[in-house]
């Protein structure tokens, strides 16, 4: 037994990562339709949203690139799609400047979907330079801070941005964040002077750091990694990428589990001392 | 579908496969896709500044609407580049000089109040609930009581000026508990979000597997596997060609 611990150790790493392949792929080909449980925060962010008057103004700050859109790419297609089914309107933007395309694409898919026009329904202002120093930017004047939105038009012109000077007139801004600048810059530099109200979504990664925000009440509302996407996609009775990718989540989340078991096992077994 | 989003397709899935054959061991493919993406990635950025930050934010309204003002960011922004000129070099202090003070001045009050006082405050709450009923202590108040202990004992576990004896090492011992938790979850919410990589990764790589995408992953991952087989025999015969170490 002990020899067979011994073996089974100085396994090579490599048959870990085709196991982990097996694992991901599977469920991805044949899903099990795991329930998803909706968690406290995850509530919260859609009933802020549910709240909303139509009409209502909704920030969406897409601060991410393509190396998190498996993260986020789903959250921002389900808070687009509830944003649009409630009639908001809708500003979206980013503070990373490689996630430029990405966002300017999935709004403007989520408002296609939706039958919603550009300009009046919603508007892209593109990539806003400066990191903190662009939501500043924004708190004082939106038309300063961007004087044409992406596809070059005038701000100041735009039925979507009537009666929205600053970020004093947002009714609810969300951030999908993967790291800096993101939720908590809108925090610091945003909500803190301007009091709107904040909320958003992260990287599973970086979701650590934001409970205490949300516990303190200083955020409104998190979507924390692909675990918070699909409670969404539940909340909305919309089965997307994250809904059919939290069945191959929980699965290799049930094989590092053994793992870490099994080698702690051998570990015991093979009486090491180091 | 246009040829431009099967060319995409194609191009998406021999570079993942490029990457992930790092998981065999360091190889040309790997260096390939990599050396792609540092490039691609710079081009791209390069291309959105310029466009979006010089062209629209500066020389538009510069040039067209004259806004004057902007002349400033943009002597200060010049002053930066004067780094590589050697007897203009110091006056690039002159725009790191206004960057620090504007940042620190901007960031330190904010940053204080939002994750200091803000924090400290939400710590600062009742323990129980005083209400017409009397007092009432729920899972609410519970919660209020750990945050407490974990603030307290994770204080005292940092606090250094004070050896760690008798009734304060027990204290600190609660402390580190309560940071191995801490840690705990931070790790395993970092599984979490590297197996979403993997999950969103492989979901792509599963839907240009189909006809539509002419089987691209297929193909590409066959030629990726035979490449490496090959490249593998180059090294194992190099390795057996070499000179043993010392010999000439």
């Amino acid at each position: 037994m002990r020899e067979f611990a011994v073996r089974l150790l100085q396994l090579d790493r490599r048959f870990i990562f085709v196991l982990m392949s097996v694992v991901t792929v599977l469920p991805l080909l044949y899903p099990l339709g795991l329930p998803v449980r909706i968690s406290p925060e995850t509530r919260q962010l859609y009933d802020t949203l549910e709240r909303l008057p139509e009409r209502s103004v909704v920030l969406l700050s897409l601060d991410f690139d393509p190396a998190s859109k498996p993260e986020l790419y789903p959250m921002t297609v389900s808070l687009l799609r509830h944003a649009f089914a409630r009639n908001l309107r809708v500003v979206a933007l980013t503070l990373w400047p490689a996630g430029t395309s990405m966002a300017e694409s999935a709004v403007t898919h989520g408002a296609e979907e939706a039958g919603k026009r550009d300009g009046t329904d919603y508007v892209f202002l593109g990539y806003g330079p400066g990191e903190a120093n662009a939501i500043i930017n924004i708190g004082q004047s939106l038309t300063n801070a961007f004087p044409t939105d992406y596809a070059g038009r005038k701000t100041e012109a735009l039925p979507v941005l009537e009666g929205v000077r600053s970020l004093r007139d947002i009714d609810y801004a969300l951030s999908l964040s993967a790291g800096f600048p993101g939720l908590d810059t809108w925090y610091v530099y945003g909500k803190e002077k301007y009091g709107f109200e904040l909320g958003g979504g992260c990287t599973a990664v970086s979701a650590p750091k934001f409970y205490p925000l949300l516990q303190t009440g200083q955020i409104t509302g998190l979507l924390g990694g692909l675990r918070g996407a699909a409670e969404y996609e539940t909340l909305l009775n919309q089965a997307g990428k994250a809904t059919a990718g939290m069945d191959a989540q929980s699965a290799t989340h049930f094989l590092i589990i053994g793992l870490i078991i099994v080698c702690n096992v051998c570990y015991l077994l093979s009486g090491r001392k180091e | 579908m246009s040829l431009e989003t099967l060319c995409g397709a194609w191009l998406a899935v021999g570079l993942s496969l490029c990457i992930y054959s790092f998981l065999y061991r360091d190889n040309p493919f790997f260096k390939l896709g990599e050396h792609i993406f540092v490039g691609a990635s710079v081009g791209y950025l390069l291309v959105i500044t310029y466009h979006e930050v010089m062209l629209k934010k500066l020389a538009v309204p510069l040039i067209e609407q004259h806004e004057w003002r902007l002349i400033i960011p943009l002597i200060l922004g010049l002053l930066l580049l004067a780094r590589f000129l050697p007897r203009l070099a110091w006056t690039s202090r002159l725009t790191f000089a206004f960057i620090l003070g504007v940042s620190s001045g901007v960031a330190i009050p904010r940053l204080l109040s939002s994750f200091v006082l803000q924090q400290v405050q939400g710590t600062l709450k009742p323990l129980v609930t005083v209400g017409p009923a009397g007092i009432s202590f729920g899972l609410a108040e519970l919660n209020t009581v750990l945050i407490l202990i974990g603030v307290v004992s994770v204080l005292v576990y940092f606090f250094f000026s004070v050896e760690h004896t008798g009734s304060v090492r027990r204290v600190a011992r609660v402390g580190s508990c309560f940071l191995m938790i801490s840690f705990g979850a931070a790790f395993g919410y970092t599984v979490m979000a590297r197996m979403s990589l993997l999950i969103g990764r492989f979901d792509e790589l599963i839907l240009y597997a189909t006809p539509e995408y002419g089987y691209a992953t297929v193909w590409l991952l066959g030629l990726v596997t035979g490449g490496l087989v090959w490249w593998q025999r180059r090294v194992r015969q190099a390795e057996t060609q070499a000179p043993p170490d010392g010999a000439e």
